[in-house]
Order: C-alpha cells, then sequence, then structure tokens
C-alpha cells in the first residue's frame, strides 16, 4: 500500500547484546520495607512502655503517608484534605463501639464508609487540576471538622467522644495492628509497582493525555487510586479512635495532619516503595525527640522542616541521594567526583528557583 | 451513526482513481464533514471535509500554525469541535473520549514526547498493551511489548529509563507504545521533528512497514520530502483549511501550496523565470530540518 | 431580621471580605503562587495593630500604614528567603512550602501571643448611624470604605505607574519581561511584599471588628482562595465582586430554616466546588491580571 521508493536499510541494527533482564529494583525495596518494618517490631520487647506508646504514633503516621503516596505520590494529584478519611474511620468506628458493635466490624464499618465517601466526593474533586484540586480536598477536611463539631457526632459536646477501655488491655496489640496495617500496605505499593492498575496511575501522574490516548479511563483509575488512599487511613483512624479511648474533631480531623501526610511522604520519595516509611520514621522520630526534652513545638518543627524540605529536597531523600551518586561525565578525575556531586545536586536544588 | 453520509462527500481536485487504488472498501475508515474548531474568535481549523481509506497513508502538511496538531487533537477526542462531525468506519464518534477512541483503534502520537517517567521503556509500551487492547494478562503484555519494541528497534533500551533514551528513541518509544494497542487507525503527529537524515529514512521505512501489516496511517510532518516518499496521497492545510488533497507529485508542484509554504517571494520569483527555469518542486524543497 | 439589616450587613461583610482576599489575588494571578499562609499574614496584621493598640496606643485604623509597613517587610522577607527558590517547583511543592510557612508563622505568634482570644475595643466601636430600624456601625462601614480605597489605590498602581506596570508584565510573561529588563527577583519580591502589606491591612481591620486568636488563619486562606475563585483573577476589582457573592451566601444560608450558624468552612468549600464546576473562570475573571 505505499508508494515511494524503498530506502537502504541503515547498518545501524547492531547484533543483539544479551537479553536485558527486568528491573529488580522493586525486590531490594521491598526487603529494605521488610527489613526496616521487623526491626521496628521488636520494639515492644526491647523497649518500655513510653516507647511502645512512640512508635505506635510513629507507626500510624508510617501508614497515612504510605496511603497518601497512593493518590499524592503514584498518581499525581497532591490530596491536602485525606486527614477527612481518618476522621471518618475514627468516628464510625467510635460510633459503632458506642453501639456496642465488636471492634473489629466497626474497623470494617469505617473502612466502608471512607471508601463510599471517597467514592463520592472523588467524582467532582477529580474532574479538578492542579490548584483547584489541593484547596478542594483541603476545603472538604475542614468542613468535615466543622460538621462533625456542630453537630455534635460524638456526643460530648463540640464532638468529642469518649469510648470505653479497650478489652485489648495490652497495648502491644494495638502496636501489631498498626504494623500489619503498614505490612500491608508495602505490599500494596509493592503491587502497584508492578501491576496494570499502577502503571496506569504512573502513566497519569506522567501525562494524562498520553495515558488517555492509549486506552487509560484515567477518570476511574484517578477515582479508584482516592478510595485506595481512603481505606488504610480510615482503617488507621479506627484504630486510633479505640488506642485513644477519646478524641474531639480537631484531633482526628486536624488539617496538620493532612499536610504532615504529605510532608512524610515528599520527605522520603513520592512514588517510591520505602519512601514515604523512611520519611514517616525520620520525621516523627525527630519530632518526638525533640518533644520529651522539652519543646512543645511540633507546629513549629513541622512548619519549618516543610520550608526545608520543599527548597532543599523537594523530591525526597531518596532522589536527593540518587542525584549524588549518578555516574559523572566520563573523563571526570576520582578527586573531583565529590565536587562533581555537590555541584550537582546544588544546581538540582536551584533549578527551582528564580 | 447514519450509514448514509458513509460515501466521501466534499469537493477536491484530487482524480479518485488513487483512493480506490489504495481500498477495496467503499466505506471511509475515517472521515471528516465540515469540522471547525474555534477558539474565542480565531479558527484554528475552518470548515475541514476529507476522508481516509483503509490501508492508506495520508500524509498531511501545512506551514506552522496550519492547523495540523489540532486536527490530530479532534480526530484523537482530546478536543471537540465547534462544529463538523467525525466519522469512523461509519459511525459518529463526537462524544467519545480519548480512551474508547483508542479502544476503537484510533491511536495519536504527540508531537513532544511524552515518555511515562519512572516506567522503564518496556513498560512504557506495555501501557499501550494492557489499556490499547482489553484483556490481556501480564505475560502476555510482557510478550507485545517486546515484540513491539524489536519492530521500532529499541529492544536492547528495554530496561532504560524515559530520561536515558535519545530524542529519536522517545520517538520511536512513541510508535511502540501507540503500537502495542494494536491500531487500525495511526495518527503521527511530526516524528521525524528533530531527526538526523539517517533517523529520517528509518522513520519513513517503518511507517512503510507498519501500513504493510494493515495499518492505516495518517502522518502529519514537516519535512516534505520524507512524507511525499510514502505517502498515497498528501493533504494540505493552511490557516485551518483545506487548500489541496491529491497524490504527492501533483500537491508538491501545485503553486498554491508552494505559495503557503515558502511565500509570496518564491511564488513571485517562480513567475519571473517562467521562461527559462521549470517550476519549483519537490527536489527544492529541503530534506530534513537541518537543511533550513 | 430586617431586610435593610440584612442588606447593610451583606455589603458590608462583603467589603470586609474583598479586603482579606486583595492580596491574596495579587500574589496568585502575578506569580500563579497560592499564597496558603495568607491567613497567617492576616493574623501578623491583626497582632501588629493589637501590639500598637495595647502598647503605644494607636488606632487600629489609624495605624493601618504601620501596620501594612510592618507586613510589607516580612512579606519581602518571606518571599527572598523562601518563596523566590521555589517558583518554577511543581505545584504540590509551592502549596507545601507556603503551607508550611503558614504553620510556622502561626506557632510562632502563638508562642508570643498565647493563643488566648484576644480583642480591640475601641471608645467607638458600639456606635453607628441609625437609618429607620437599620444599624450601621461606624467601625464596620470605615473597614467597608478603607477596603473598597484599598482595591481601587491598588488597580491605580497597577494599571497607571510604572513600576505596576512591571509587575504586570512580569505576571504576563515571566521571560519577555526578563528580556526588558525587569528583574524578576525584584519584582516578585514587591509583588509579595504588597501582598503581605495587603494582609496586614485587612488584619488590622478585622482586629478591631472581631476577636481573634492565631488559629484562625486557616478560615480566611480558604474564604480568599474561594473569592478569588468567585471574582476571578482579572483585575483587583475581581474580589470585590467575588467578596459580595461570598458574603452573599455566608448571610443568607444560615437564615435557611433547619440549617443556622457555624457553618461557615462548609458554605465556602460548597460554593467553591460548584463554581469550579460550573464557571472555573470566575463571574468575571480571565486567567492572568491584564
Amino acid at each position: 500500500m505505499s508508494s515511494g521508493t524503498k530506502t537502504q536499510t541503515p547498518s545501524a541494527i547492531e547484533s543483539h547484546p544479551p537479553e536485558p533482564k527486568e528491573s529488580r529494583e522493586w525486590l531490594w525495596s521491598l526487603i529494605l520495607g521488610l527489613v526496616i518494618l521487623g526491626l521496628v517490631a521488636t520494639v515492644p520487647v526491647l523497649g518500655d512502655a513510653s516507647a511502645l506508646h512512640t512508635w505506635t504514633l510513629i507507626i500510624m503516621f508510617v501508614v497515612l503517608a504510605q496511603s497518601w503516596n497512593f493518590i499524592g505520590g503514584f498518581t499525581g494529584y497532591s490530596a491536602f484534605g485525606n486527614v477527612v478519611f481518618f476522621g471518618i474511620g475514627a468516628y464510625t468506628t467510635g460510633l459503632m463501639l458506642l453501639g456496642n458493635q465488636p471492634f473489629w466490624l466497626g474497623l470494617v464499618a469505617g473502612a466502608l464508609v471512607a471508601a463510599l465517601f471517597a467514592f463520592l466526593l472523588g467524582l467532582p474533586v477529580l474532574r479538578l487540576r492542579g490548584h483547584y484540586f489541593a484547596i478542594a480536598t483541603l476545603g472538604i477536611a475542614e468542613a468535615m471538622r466543622e460538621f462533625v463539631t456542630v453537630r455534635d457526632v460524638g456526643g460530648g459536646g463540640g464532638g468529642l467522644m469518649s469510648l470505653p477501655l479497650p478489652s485489648l488491655a495490652s497495648y502491644v496489640g494495638f502496636f501489631y495492628a498498626f504494623l500489619g496495617l503498614s505490612l500491608l500496605c508495602l505490599l500494596i505499593t509493592v503491587f502497584l509497582t508492578r501491576s496494570r492498575f499502577g502503571y496506569a496511575l504512573i502513566a497519569i501522574r506522567e501525562s494524562e493525555q498520553a495515558a488517555e490516548a492509549l486506552g487509560v479511563p484515567t477518570y476511574w483509575y484517578k477515582v479508584g487510586a482516592f478510595v485506595l488512599s481512603a481505606v488504610p487511613t480510615a482503617l488507621a483512624g479506627g484504630l486510633y479512635a479505640y488506642w485513644a479511648t477519646g478524641f474531639d474533631p480537631d484531633t482526628v480531623f486536624n488539617v496538620s495532619v493532612s499536610v504532615e501526610m504529605v510532608l512524610l511522604t515528599v520527605l522520603g520519595g513520592p512514588g517510591t516503595i520505602v519512601g514515604p516509611i523512611l520519611g514517616a520514621i525520620a520525621f516523627e522520630y525527630a519530632s518526638f525527640q525533640l518533644q520529651t526534652s522539652g519543646f512543645s513545638l511540633h507546629n513549629t518543627l513541622l512548619g519549618l522542616s516543610i520550608v526545608i524540605v520543599t527548597i532543599f529536597l523537594p523530591q525526597g531523600i531518596l532522589r536527593l541521594i540518587r542525584e549524588f551518586v549518578r555516574k559523572p561525565a566520563p573523563g571526570t578525575p576520582r578527586a573531583n567526583r565529590l565536587v562533581e556531586g555537590v555541584r550537582r545536586v546544588r544546581r538540582f536544588i536551584a533549578a527551582n528557583g528564580v | 451513526m447514519s450509514d448514509a453520509l458513509s460515501q466521501p462527500t466534499g469537493s477536491n481536485d484530487s482524480s479518485h482513481s488513487d483512493e480506490r487504488e489504495a481500498s477495496c472498501h467503499d466505506t471511509p475508515l475515517l472521515q471528516l464533514v465540515g469540522v471547525t474548531k474555534r477558539f474565542g474568535g480565531l479558527a484554528a481549523v475552518n470548515d475541514l471535509s476529507f476522508s481516509l481509506q483503509k490501508g492508506e497513508i495520508l500524509g498531511v502538511i501545512g506551514p506552522n500554525g496550519a492547523g495540523k496538531s489540532t486536527m490530530v487533537n479532534l480526530i484523537g477526542g482530546s478536543m471537540a469541535p465547534t462544529s463538523g462531525a467525525i466519522f469512523y468506519q461509519g459511525h459518529d464518534i463526537n462524544r467519545l473520549p480519548p480512551n474508547r477512541r483508542a479502544h476503537l483503534g484510533i491511536v495519536r502520537t504527540f508531537q513532544i514526547t511524552q515518555p511515562f517517567m519512572g516506567l522503564d521503556v518496556r513498560e512504557n509500551v506495555m501501557v499501550g498493551a494492557f489499556f490499547g487492547q482489553r484483556g490481556l494478562d501480564r505475560a502476555r503484555a510482557l510478550h507485545v511489548a517486546d515484540e513491539v519494541l524489536e519492530r521500532v528497534n529499541l529492544a536492547h533500551k528495554a530496561t532504560f529509563k524515559g530520561d536515558q533514551i535519545t530524542i529519536a528513541d522517545r520517538k520511536r518509544l512513541e510508535m511502540a507504545r501507540a503500537l502495542a494497542t494494536n491500531p487500525q487507525l495511526l495518527l503521527l503527529d511530526e516524528v521525524m521533528a528533530g531527526l538526523t537524515a539517517t533517523e529520517v529514512a528509518q522513520a519513513v521505512e517503518l511507517i512503510q512497514q507498519i501500513n504493510e501489516t494493515g495499518v492505516t496511517v495518517l502522518v502529519i510532518e514537516h519535512i516534505v520530502r520524507a512524507i511525499a516518499t510514502v505517502s498515497n496521497r498528501i493533504l494540505v492545510l493552511h490557516h485551518g483549511r483545506k487548500i489541496a488533497e491529491d497524490k504527492p507529485s501533483q500537491v508538491l508542484s501545485d503553486p498554491r501550496v508552494i505559495e503557503a509554504y515558502l511565500g509570496e517571494r518564491y511564488a513571485k520569483r517562480r513567475i519571473q523565470e517562467e521562461n527559462g527555469v521549470s517550476s519549483i518542486t519537490l527536489e527544492d524543497l529541503p530534506q530534513n530540518e537541518e537543511d533550513r | 431580621m430586617a431586610f435593610g439589616q440584612v442588606f447593610v450587613n451583606w455589603l458590608l461583610l462583603g467589603s470586609l471580605y474583598a479586603a482579606v482576599a486583595l492580596g491574596f489575588s495579587l500574589v496568585w494571578g502575578i506569580m500563579n503562587i497560592v499564597n496558603l499562609a495568607h491567613g497567617a499574614l492576616i493574623i501578623v496584621g491583626a497582632y501588629t495593630a493589637f501590639w500598637l493598640y495595647t502598647q503605644l496606643h494607636i488606632d487600629p485604623y489609624l495605624g493601618i500604614p504601620l501596620t501594612m509597613a510592618v507586613l510589607f517587610v516580612v512579606g519581602w522577607i518571606v518571599q527572598y528567603v523562601a518563596i523566590n527558590r521555589v517558583i518554577r517547583a511543581p505545584l504540590l511543592v509551592t502549596f507545601l512550602l507556603t503551607f508550611g510557612l503558614d504553620l510556622l508563622i502561626t506557632d510562632l505568634i502563638q508562642q508570643f501571643f498565647s493563643s488566648d482570644l484576644r480583642s480591640i475595643n475601641t471608645a467607638y466601636a458600639g456606635n453607628g448611624l441609625d437609618i429607620g430600624s437599620t444599624h450601621i456601625a461606624f467601625d464596620h462601614l470605615i473597614a467597608a470604605v478603607i477596603a473598597v480605597l484599598l482595591t481601587a489605590a491598588l488597580n491605580y498602581f497597577l494599571t497607571r505607574t510604572r513600576t505596576g506596570n512591571a509587575i504586570l508584565a512580569t505576571g504576563m510573561d515571566r521571560d519577555a519581561a526578563r528580556l526588558m529588563g525587569i528583574s524578576i527577583r525584584h519584582t516578585y519580591a514587591l509583588t509579595f511584599a504588597i501582598g503581605a502589606a495587603l494582609a496586614g491591612a485587612a488584619g488590622a481591620m478585622l482586629s478591631e471588628l472581631y476577636p481573634f486568636n492565631p488559629s484562625l488563619g486557616g478560615t480566611f486562606t480558604l474564604r480568599a482562595f474561594v473569592i478569588v475563585v468567585l471574582g476571578g483573577l482579572g483585575t483587583p476589582w475581581g474580589v470585590v465582586a467575588g467578596g459580595l457573592v461570598f458574603g452573599l451566601a455566608e448571610t443568607v444560608v444560615p437564615l435557611i430554616p433547619g440549617v443556622g450558624p457555624g457553618y461557615d468552612d462548609a458554605i465556602a468549600f460548597v460554593v467553591l466546588v460548584a463554581v469550579l464546576i460550573f464557571r472555573p473562570n470566575g463571574l468575571l475573571g480571565k486567567p492572568f491580571y491584564s
């Protein structure tokens, strides 16, 4: 069917080198993640009650970061209001507990309500791009907080909810529950990097237009990612509710927590398997250390960290390290490699500025 | 959905024999009828009508701003026409979003390459396989991807990341991704821009090979010589309108086309030289962008 | 409530909201930065006015130029040190950065001033005009007038002065402006500083009208966002339109039987999503200042 002269086949086709192996990066990341979680699992054995308390919260934040990673890191939609799912999980589970339902049922209910909410919210909101999506999600978190306060959903005045003491008298149970949830998120994340669903999300992040042109139903996948990010967040909220036995809207619908989720993932490396884990542990541990030494400056620390991270580490620690160790131009003498590495990093940072 | 409109309409200067030669089906694969796209007061595409037969290679040329990319956007579905209709296999596809059109077999590439960073070359192509075709599992998608990568000569870079391959490779990746969807109609948007002469020749050969497997191709290109050697017919756009639609040799010595491309100055000079030198034809035009 | 009173309340509230959103709109329109720390800057303005009042006995309205000057300096520093470094970063990064600044500023204020509710009670606080059964409070009226004057002044500055034109040019096409010899760094610093100063003015006015504490910042930012979305980014007068429309929603919705007060943020959110879906360019707007 074609016309015209046949051009000569250029001799550019070299003899085929050995078949390229599939990248094993995911496996190493998975192993690293398992090792880290494994190490953390020893806290109840090696640490005291206060360490248990601290690390329970740290692992909770790991879960929050990991789930934000699904919508923010993989899909590229920066939701700034994901704390709303945490709160929904907390209040739903709490209401179920107050209604004398078993705890596990309360957790499931929390997850279902959050998933439904994410679906319904996602429909209008995921049509928005960039700034608007981010603020809209922020707005819903604030609106929810207000709603729960005014309607006094918790029943204790201003939305406060008090729950009976958990029958798991040992708080070790809660610790391992959070850890288990984190492990689940880790496995889901690995699955994403190797699956059809995950490829679609990454494609959407990189070029939504191109993804659509290739047949990806981008809208529904975005909604799917959003719902996926809601479920572990809600489960964490449900666990927290019972563990804390009392909370109010300002705690579980706290916008700073929402942004903290973002920071933790961005700090570690968005869209990676281990990034959220690293970022969460690093930041939260530091934050708790500062608290115990007498400073109650959590928000100042958070704010300052955000400022520093966004200026110097906009793509996370992992990416910065990779930029540093990248192969230098051929011919660079050994001694200069370090300087070249530093220079590359500085250029990388400055690339975002005026 | 009216099949009554499935006969080619619209007037043009071409002889119809080439169209018949190119395909033995009566229903054109693609048909645009009076398609117009306005942005504010400006009509990027203005009352455009043409048809494309199955198995053809249609080249589309025109100076910058002629509306070529807008046309691709309209056919691909990322933009909706202000007026007019687009028929594919006789059906009106106006309301279909890009991903549905991809499932029907209409796939486009992008002028500014958009590889999916974070996925390697093979995974990029697998996206096309997974989502352009239905029901492929991972093993089969891998197989399709590897096959396609062989065809476009990127197999040895299958595990490379998007920022580790050359521009020519990126163009090939665009095509590979599109091919993995098993398209019926492939819209190539300036795949040869930025390539060396050798690479252009390779691209031309690839397009021919693709066409030989039964894929209908619409090639938008700036490099006129390359497109002329490979197309059955050429469509010329200028200021959003069709100004010629014919066999390559006819189109390229059409004075209106030459004027649109090279400007009035050249057209005037040609008139002056009419007594001696023959009119400007294909050979006078640059082979690729480097020659300019 | 009588219609006349509702009407007056609406006008006054709407104008006040215009002042709240003015600086935010400028920074967004010119620099394409959604400054989530805007609310915090307003709070800084409020506390500055508070300090001037309690320590130096300067009336908040008369002290507006001073407050604006302080905020101008603060804004300049913030821009130079932090924001200039992320201008070309993806959206997420600038968003995150300004939110971090918001947290930082708010927390610092809290360290200095504690989270107690503060208020300023001037001598004339309760007085006002009475037209029939409609009461127009003096302080609200002054605030509304100042808000309109500030909008007019900003408009004049941007369209009629050389510096203002430079700012507009930079907003339209950064690279072209740079080629024309305009220093982008300085222009951005100036723009942000002016935005901060305007936030300061709003804060000063609010300090006299309502009680405040450090945590109120976020709610102002959200409202500023909605107002700008409503009114569009085309011109400073957009915030007046946006402010009035938003003020209408806030005044009227609580009057609906069964709803009641306390849903301010929820109203803001619903209005926001509705506008974004149905009229993404706002009521008056174009994508940038022109």
